[in-house]
């Protein structure tokens, strides 16, 4: 009955998007050959994956050509476009923050909770996705994580464990890199004082709290900054340091694509929703939505999980993760929403970076970088 | 046994009843924290530092004309504290007004949301309790029964707030009761399970620390934690006299009552502009406090000092809220001090965080008369034996110094300032607030002074009394005289004297107002069969007398009532 069930429901949706390609390039018929839907995304092995499990399938079905766009999460261009009233994209990948803030700029459509569709099971969408994944203009589809990485060679006869062994150089000797920005420095900072991660935002709106954290990532040396989130994978490789914070995506690709010396540790990953969210002025708003339905199914959600180690929004597609289909990795110990890794997990607290980010970044420009420019790596 | 198991059904209602206000009071002061920029967080997220600093002084300014305004409702013109519940209960009065209840909870709030420097266990204590008496009240049962109702929102409130249930049991036993009857066990014990629960799924942050540490300190850190323990009954004391110190001096200040919270408010304002972890109730101060290194030595006695003296001014000058948060903050404080100092001099390894906790101990539980609940607390919020035990060290020293010392409690001292003196224990307490007013009887023998002696033996024989009190025609007492005086002057052939010549032995008399335990005192030195009673402010009015046998039965009753409530098993 089930499985009857799940056929018609199938066979539904494939109706349905069918139908929308026909109201969607009747009206341009013959002038334009088929409206394509343009995405902006993050580029490199993430496209890679979601041209795979996402925009190929959705062609697939719908004959609508996916083209894409790459872009580093900046929104500047976006409030540009949207002030120009000429927005290029139809659907922009980004992290929840960035959604919210551009949500509040309204540079976003809003969109509907109901958008998504059901889980398989017939469960509701607003409670299959996780907590915080629904917003006014943004839909979670996954979660990714900034963690520590260390090459396995560096420290023979132990490893590190947890996030204060990266500020411990007495018994982790060699030089780190981190990410040029506050964000998530701050927080495995505070953590390192023992500080429990439900207080860390609470005790960074403090004087005291910030210059705490500034002063143990002062403490390190031989400090690398890196900008884009190749480096952090590069400076491993070369052996230029010994741990570097990253997206956990990134490393998983040079340990299992690349074979790299490296591990992740878990402890104190910062957890962060990235979403899609559809900008005004979009030339194919309802094409952009149909695809956002189509990408955050149960389905899509878990294929795209078997590709890339990010944790699917969806409780319903969590549980389908299962192994690469390539290498035959099993996946599941790899995303950052798995119960072993997720055990010490901060999420981001996106509405506290987005009401004092200006003033937190001036701290830490004062705090760290003024008199270390010297070190910062290309 | 139905009646019994009513009443811990009753106590499991009441403990959900406490515990759902409990998480309300609490959300709400957490909201209006961050919408009125008093948290950390609330003002991080705030972008504009000049509308800041004026908020920083408006907001616990105007917060404390609220606060004013409010008190204006309740007849004693100040909120009820926990030392209200604890009176109520040890005097067996129970039944605690709802109106004062729900305007006190109300002043908390407003205080506590407007950054002033009180604490939040107070006010829930006190609804908590409120609830549990209105119940009672509710349902008609008797001042027994209205006692372990109080205790149930009591431990429920305190269980809610501080995810720890048994901290909340020990305390409404060790602080509200003060004795352990299986009677009152059993809904106490299901009214913070109740409110345990409720917190767990309702309340998912508000823990007031966590600690990871694992460290083990070295055995001679122990001989430390009890001398710190020393010294912080001498903090709590200063502590405990300073908020009563601020009271007095606030009843001389030429300000309207209710304009005095506003004042504190302002000045607690203008200190915050530069040391902002006196606003509010320091949970962020309190962890800092915990980390070595957050503060150095001069900025910990600086924040304590300040943070002591803000509470005295807040709570002094009448803002609505406990002595408990600050306490804790205080508490910590002055650990951390003794741990850096331990620290600089090369002792201590990494056992900072032993000598905070001890520190928080050794203040907090003088403070509130409560040892046992105080280690629990640390037990259940940290789930650290080690800590457990270091903090059991530090309280062996200091609350027995500070009783010795001050009191019991804060709130035994402001009881016994009301009058209410429970330093002796319960027994005395109750026959203490006992009043005399309803034995008081009409049934005796007056006489006028000019009465004949003759005449005056006549009476005496036909009312069936052994004495007589004289009064005069102004209703005034003028003395007392026996049968037994009054035949040996007829012997002596002057019977047709008045009875004003008759020599009389000056008897004790009682004032209207007196206590069961005061009319105890005087029959010791007394034969006869009753005490006058008189006003002496009304001119010495003669009101009646009191009976020894019915001084006697009350005396009786009452310790049969005390003996039943902590004693009963069902």
């Amino acid at each position: 009955m089930a499985r009857v069930d799940h056929g018609i429901r199938r066979a539904c949706s494939g109706a349905l998007l069918c139908m929308m390609l026909l109201l969607a390039s009747s009206p341009h018929g013959d002038n334009t050959p088929v409206d394509a839907l343009t995405v902006l995304s993050w580029g490199g092995a993430y496209e890679r994956a979601q041209q795979r499990a996402l925009f190929a399938p959705f062609t697939e079905v719908t004959g609508i050509p996916v083209e894409v766009h790459q872009y580093d999460g900046d929104i500047a261009e976006l409030r540009h476009a949207v002030a120009e009233g000429k927005v290029p994209w139809d659907l922009i990948d980004m992290t929840r923050s960035q959604a919210k803030s551009a949500c509040a700029e309204q540079l976003l459509e809003p969109l509907s909770p109901d958008l998504p569709a059901p889980a398989p099971d017939g469960t509701p969408a607003e409670r299959d996705f996780i907590d915080g994944a629904l917003n006014r203009c943004s839909i979670t589809h996954s979660v990714f994580a900034t963690v520590v990485a260390y090459r396995r060679d560096a420290f023979p006869g132990r490893r590190p464990t947890e996030i204060a062994d990266l500020f411990d150089q007495q018994r982790f000797p060699g030089p780190r890199a981190l990410q040029r920005t506050p964000a998530v420095n701050l927080e495995w900072a505070l953590l390192s004082y023992g500080v429990p991660r439900e207080e860390i935002y609470r005790l960074l709106s403090t004087h005291r709290g910030l210059s705490l954290a500034f002063e143990r990532i002062d403490s390190l040396e031989n400090l690398r900054w890196w900008k884009a989130g190749d480096t952090p994978v590069r400076l491993l490789a070369d052996n230029e340091v010994v741990m570097a914070s990253g997206y956990n995506g990134r490393f998983f690709d040079a340990m299992i694509n690349r074979d790299l010396p490296i591990d992740i540790l878990w402890d104190g990953q910062v957890q962060e929703h990235e979403t899609w969210a559809v900008p005004r002025y979009a030339a194919h708003p309802d094409i952009a939505r149909d695809f956002i339905r189509f990408a955050t199914s149960s389905e899509r959600q878990a294929a795209l999980a078997r590709l890339i180690p990010y944790g699917p929004s969806r409780r319903s597609a969590t549980l389908q993760v299962t192994h690469h289909p390539d290498s035959g990795v099993d996946m599941r110990l790899h995303i950052p929403t798995h119960p072993l890794n997720a055990e010490r997990a901060i999420t981001k607290d996106d509405d506290w970076y987005a009401r004092s980010h200006a003033r937190i970044d001036d701290y830490f420009q004062k705090a760290l970088l003024d008199e270390r420019k010297d070190s910062e790596a290309r | 046994m139905l009646r019994f198991l009513g009443l811990v059904v009753l106590g499991a209602l009441i403990g959900g009843l406490a515990a759902l206000a409990a998480v309300g009071f609490v959300s709400a002061v957490l909201w209006l924290n961050d919408a009125l920029l008093i948290s950390p967080r609330g003002r991080m997220m705030f972008a504009h530092p000049e509308a800041l600093a004026i908020t920083t002084v408006l907001v616990p300014a105007l917060g404390g004309l609220v606060v004013g305004q409010l008190h204006r409702a309740i007849r004693e013109r100040h909120p009820h504290t926990p030392a209200d519940v604890i009176a109520a209960v040890q005097t067996r009065r129970g039944r605690l007004p709802a109106r004062a209840g729900v305007l006190s909870a109300l002043s908390g709030l407003v205080s506590l949301g407007a950054g002033a420097s009180v604490g939040q266990y107070g006010p829930l204590v006190h609804l908590g309790a409120s609830l549990g008496s209105l119940s009672a009240r509710w349902l008609r049962l008797g001042r027994s029964d209205d006692n372990v109702t109080i205790a149930c929102g009591v431990a429920a409130a305190i269980a809610t707030a501080f995810h720890a249930p048994l901290a909340g049991i020990v305390f409404a036993h060790e602080v509200v009761l003060r004795h352990y009857a299986l009677r009152a066990f059993a809904p106490v014990a299901a009214a913070a399970i109740v409110g345990h629960v409720i917190a767990t799924n309702v309340l998912s942050s508000g823990a007031l620390f966590h600690v990871s540490d694992t460290a083990v300190p070295r055995p001679w850190e122990f001989a430390a934690f009890i001398v710190i323990g020393g010294f912080g009954a001498l903090v709590a004391g200063a502590y405990m006299h300073a908020i009563l110190a601020v009271g007095r001096w606030a009843g001389r200040l030429p300000v309207v009552p209710s304009l005095r919270p506003a004042l504190a408010g302002a000045a607690l304002g203008l200190v915050a502009l530069w040391v902002p972890d006196i606003l509010g109730m320091g949970q962020e101060t309190l962890r800092f406090a915990t980390i070595e290194g957050a503060f150095d030595g001069i900025e910990l006695v600086t924040v304590l000092l300040l943070k002591l003296v803000a509470t005295a001014l807040c709570i002094g000058m009448g803002f609505g809220g406990g002595v408990f948060s600050p306490a804790l903050v205080i508490g910590t404080l002055f650990g951390a001090l003794c741990g850096t100092l331990i620290g600089n001099a090369g002792l201590a390894g990494d056992t900072f965080v032993f000598y905070a906790v001890c520190g928080m101990v050794a203040v907090t539980a003088p403070v509130i008369g409560a040892p046992l609940t105080s280690l629990l607390i640390v037990f259940e919020l940290t789930g650290s034996y080690v800590l457990t035990t270091a903090a059991l060290a530090s309280v062996t020293l200091a609350s027995p110094i500070a009783a010795q010392l001050f009191g019991r409690s804060l709130f035994d001292i402001q009881l016994a300032k009301r009058g209410l003196d429970l330093s002796a224990g319960r027994g005395r307490a109750l026959l203490q607030s006992a009043r005399l007013k309803h034995l008081l009887s009409q049934d005796c023998v007056t006489l006028q002074p000019s009465t004949r002696i003759d005449d005056a033996v006549a009476i005496l024989g036909h009312g069936g009394h052994g004495e007589a009190y004289l009064v005069d025609d102004k209703g005034r007492y003028r003395g007392s005289v026996t049968l037994a005086d009054l035949e040996v002057m007829r012997e002596r052939d002057r019977g047709r004297r008045q009875v004003r010549d008759c020599p009389r032995t000056p008897r004790p008399v009682l004032g209207p107002e007196a206590s069961v335990w005061e009319a105890m005192h005087q029959l010791q030195d007394v034969t006869g069969e009753a005490i006058a009673v008189v006003d002496d402010k009304a001119g010495d009015a003669f009101l009646g007398v009191v009976y020894e046998a019915s001084i006697a039965r009350a005396y009786l009753q009452h310790s049969e009532a005390l003996r039943r409530e902590e004693h009963g098993t069902g």
